[in-house]
């Protein structure tokens, strides 16, 4: 598809070519009438065009190969990864394989490393026990020979201690045989050891190939790496092309648009300079425009100016008219303003001489007050005297009055009595009583006098008082106002002392709480102080009787004291003398406990063992020698057992002395099957073996050869 | 007793007093557990039930003491009597009971007894008693082993007789004080306190 693609767009593209070719003839004719200078740039530029197609073809044709390898690259690439894939599938499954075989192997070397150290466990215990078993028959031994008395017993023991040591020797040699198999097996384990390892040398040559294998993976995968980079840069490539092309087809377009913007461009600069002559006269158009403005304004300003002028001067005329005066001109007016001040100095002279004359005049006038407050004063006694009199004068009518009520009174009286007189002779009665009223009469008439004088003495003290009392509060009035200032600084000194009193009072009565407040403290202190039992020494004294429960009981408790210690010590040095002569203590036992009977008959019992055992050790020593002997001699072998299962035999008639022949003893104990190891010796007989023992298969004739030989090797020597 | 009906003497307020102070000090004993309870026996005094010591040894102390006291009561020479218990092991003092006499000196100028009923002293001297027994609640417990002193403040110009020594207050280190009722037979008054030692287990 692509291919097909590729080619339509080769064919497109030579179309295009041939079309653009054609094209060009064409348009020269048209446009050569209307542009004569035109025609050779149109012939440059679609040569220039011409080369450019040219150029893309070919560098279409070499994308198309471009992509044509790349699209065989790609193919040989899946194909390479896909074989790399399959062999690193197969490496690493070998891998695994010899993994698992490898930790396999170590876990069996480690069953057989245990086992190992298990067999050496015991082989060790084993011979702790032997050494144990031995050192208790060294004492038993020990302990026999000094039992003599208690044969009887000491034949039964011997019988059982016979069967204890058959039984012994028993496991010595189950032992023995069992140390000597686990020998054996010690040995093929180390063949297998060594067997693996080897196998283990194979596997890890194996795992080495497996990395180079596996390395030589790993370059391949770089290499596809880098063959994936280049393929993404060429599809960059590709869509760039792409790009390229689009823009390509927007060619034509572009080129029609040139022209008409040529066309344009010398349509305006033939537009150009015509712009610029306009230009500048619209400029100078401007600027008269500007200036005549300018003479506008001025001209406005002028006129308004014309005008205040004119109103000032109708005004100035005006004032002329309206003040009455002759004023025409200015040199008037300022006439007219001198005159007004010269005026205005002559009032404020004038002025000031008032306010002098005022002055002057307020001085006397104060001077003249107190005159006048007298005066006044004088007045109103004058006044008061005049009431005074005009009430004199009142009660003075009133007694005219009520004295010429009185004497008509009287004189009606007289007149009756008068005319009474004419009838009777009680006159002297009559003017005796006449006489005793005008009597009584004058009394209180002088008794008036004298209370009217009273009263009218009261009554001017009266007003005197009342005119002095006003003189005063006149004084004081005038007194204040002079003394105003006087009254203040007084009270202020006044005031300054209060206020310094006022401090002294309020310091003394904090100075009064502060000592209360400790006086409470103090007492409270001394009550405390008193309830806890404390004393002011120069006054009391504290006394008790000397033997109080108190101090007896201290005494007893320092006695005890004293008697508790006296009894620890001595405690102390018992102990010490039975520690010391004790011996055999136990852990923590401070007391020696007689010994029972049973412990001791027990220990005797031991003891008599104790020897018998002894004793039985050296009789089997002795039997066993002369059983030796006997044999030696007897057989002509010194029969010694050098490891358990294992005997050597020395011939009488030995060349060397170690010359020794090795038998060991397989399967069960006690079936009597021996084998023979092979020793240096018996290299020497390889004759007699292959005879006596592989075909004839009995060891006593093989041994009696070997006797017979040696004999006769030294009978001949 | 030497007291009149009609009122007290000197002598017989002294008497009184010292009364009161040989059953205080036993009930005080008896309460605080300083001698064991089964040496106490019980006595009636002042219209209720006491409690007083058979042990001799003690009995021999309080009566010299205590005829000692009578003897400075009736001079007014002294001011106090306190009975001071101290814990035997650490020799520290746990308890104060402090008993302040207050004489009333113009009674021994001015032989004319005073009026006061007997009943009423013995009423006073009832609920100081009662108020002693009622501390217990709350003294605290006197675990280890404890003994007494009784001590008297007298006027240091006073002649100490033969057995008797100077001692010092034995005062209690950071105490708890605690004001008791007190009586007066109008001679002499008795006021009673108690301090003991502040536990720091609070």
């Amino acid at each position: 598809m692509d291919d097909m693609e590729d080619d339509t767009t080769i064919f497109s593209t030579l179309k295009s070519f041939k079309s653009f070719i054609s094209c060009p003839d064409r348009s020269l004719l048209e446009t050569e009438p209307a542009f004569g200078r035109s025609g050779l740039q149109n012939l440059y530029t679609k040569r220039v065009e011409l080369e450019e197609a040219a150029e893309r073809v070919r560098s279409h044709t070499s994308l198309l190969q471009l992509t044509q390898e790349k699209q065989q690259m790609e193919l040989s690439h899946k194909r390479a990864r896909i074989e790399l894939e399959k062999e690193a599938n197969s490496s690493s499954r070998d891998l695994q394989r010899e993994i698992d075989r490898n930790r396999e192997l170590l876990l069996q070397i480690r069953h057989l490393e245990e086992r190992e150290e298990k067999a050496n466990q015991d082989l060790n215990e084993q011979m702790e026990n032997n050494k144990a078993l031995k050192r208790n028959f060294e004492e038993l031994h020990k302990k026999a020979n000094e039992k003599d008395c208690k044969l009887a017993e000491a034949d039964q023991m011997i019988s059982e201690l016979k069967d204890e040591t058959r039984r012994l020797n028993q496991q010595i040699q189950i032992q023995e045989s069992k140390f000597s198999t686990q020998n054996l097996e010690i040995q093929s384990l180390q063949e297998q050891l060594d067997v693996q390892r080897k196998k283990f040398q194979d596997v890890s040559q194996r795992y080495q190939n497996l990395q180079s294998s596996h390395s030589t993976s790993t370059e391949s995968e770089r290499k596809m790496k880098e063959l994936e980079r280049r393929l993404a840069l060429q599809e960059q490539d590709s869509v760039i092309v792409k790009n390229m092309k689009s823009e390509v087809a927007r060619l034509p377009e572009l080129e029609r648009e040139i022209k008409r913007l040529r066309e344009e461009n010398t349509f305006l600069r033939e537009t150009k300079e015509n712009n610029s002559l306009l230009r500048e006269e619209t400029e100078g158009l401007r600027r008269k425009l500007e200036r005549m403005e300018r003479v506008m304004e001025e001209k406005l300003k002028v006129e308004l100016e014309k005008e205040k002028l004119e109103h000032e001067l109708q005004a100035w005329e005006n004032i002329g008219q309206s003040t009455g005066l002759n004023i025409r001109k200015p040199e008037d007016l300022s006439r007219e303003v001198i005159q007004i001040q010269q005026r205005e100095l002559n009032l404020k002279q004038q002025n000031y001489t008032l306010n002098s004359s005022i002055r002057s005049v307020e001085k006397t006038r104060t001077e003249l007050m107190p005159e006048i407050a007298q005066l006044r004063a004088k007045a109103q006694e004058e006044q008061k005297k005049r009431e005074n009199q005009d009430s004199l004068v009142r009660r003075l009518q009133k007694r005219v009055l009520l004295l010429t009520k009185e004497r008509d009174g009287m004189r009606a009286i007289l007149e009756s009595y008068d005319s009474e007189l004419a009838t009777s002779e009680y006159s002297p009665q009559l003017m005796i009583r006449v006489k005793e009223a005008e009597d009584m009469l004058q009394k209180v008439q002088t008794h008036n006098t004298e209370m009217e004088t009273q009263l009218s003495k009261a009554q001017e003290e009266a007003g005197t008082f009342k005119l002095q009392a006003q003189m005063v509060a006149a004084e004081l009035d005038a007194l204040k106002e002079q003394q105003v200032p006087n009254a203040e600084k007084n009270t202020l000194a006044t005031a300054d002392e209060v206020s310094s009193l006022r401090q002294k009072i309020e310091e003394l009565e904090a100075e009064r709480q502060q000592l209360e407040e400790q006086n409470n403290i103090l007492e409270m202190r001394l009550e405390r102080n008193n309830l806890q039992g404390g004393y002011d020494p120069v006054k009391t004294k504290v006394i008790h009787l000397q033997m109080n429960p108190t101090s007896i009981a201290k005494q007893q408790r320092t006695e005890e004291v004293e008697q508790l210690r006296v009894e620890c010590q001595r405690l102390r040095d018992r102990l010490r003398k039975i520690e010391a002569g004790g011996g055999m203590t136990t852990d923590d036992t401070t007391l020696i406990i007689p010994p029972s009977q049973e412990i001791l008959n027990l220990r005797k019992q031991m003891e008599s063992a104790e020897l018998k055992n002894q004793r039985l050790k050296e009789v089997f020593q002795k039997k066993i020698q002369e059983f030796r002997t006997a044999c030696y001699v007897l057989t002509g072998y010194q029969i010694d057992i050098t490891v358990e299962n294992q005997y050597r035999l020395t011939s009488v008639y030995a060349e060397h002395m170690e010359d020794s022949l090795l038998f060991k003893s397989t399967g069960s104990v006690g079936s009597g099957s021996m084998q023979l190891l092979e020793t240096d010796f018996s290299r020497t007989l390889t004759g007699l073996v292959d005879l006596h023992l592989f075909h004839q298969k009995s060891i006593p004739v093989f041994l009696s050869a070997v006797t017979i030989e040696l004999f006769s090797r030294q009978t001949v020597t | 007793m030497s007291k009149t009906l009609k009122g007290i003497t000197l002598k017989g307020s002294a008497e009184l007093v010292a009364e009161f102070f040989s059953f205080g000090i036993n009930s005080i004993l008896y309460q605080r557990g300083i001698y064991p309870a089964e040496t106490f026996t019980r006595v009636t005094q002042y219209d209720m039930s006491l409690h007083l010591t058979t042990d001799a040894k003690l009995k021999n102390y309080l009566t010299n003491v205590i005829s000692q006291l009578k003897e400075w009561l009736f001079d007014c020479t002294v001011q106090k009597l306190v009975v001071v218990i101290t814990c035997l092991e650490t020799n520290e003092v746990l308890e104060r009971w402090q008993f302040d006499i207050e004489c009333d000196k113009t009674a021994k100028e001015n032989g004319a007894p005073r009026e006061k009923s007997i009943k009423a002293i013995q009423e006073e001297i009832r609920s100081v008693i009662r108020q002693i027994t009622a501390t217990v609640t709350f003294l605290p417990l006197l675990e280890t082993a404890c003994a007494f002193d009784l001590l008297i403040y007298t006027d240091k110009d006073l002649e100490v007789p033969e057995q008797w020594e100077e001692s010092g207050p034995q005062l209690i280190d950071q105490s708890e004080e605690v004001r008791l009722r007190s009586f007066t037979t109008s001679v002499h008054k008795v006021n009673s306190m108690v301090a003991y030692k502040r536990t720091n287990s609070m």
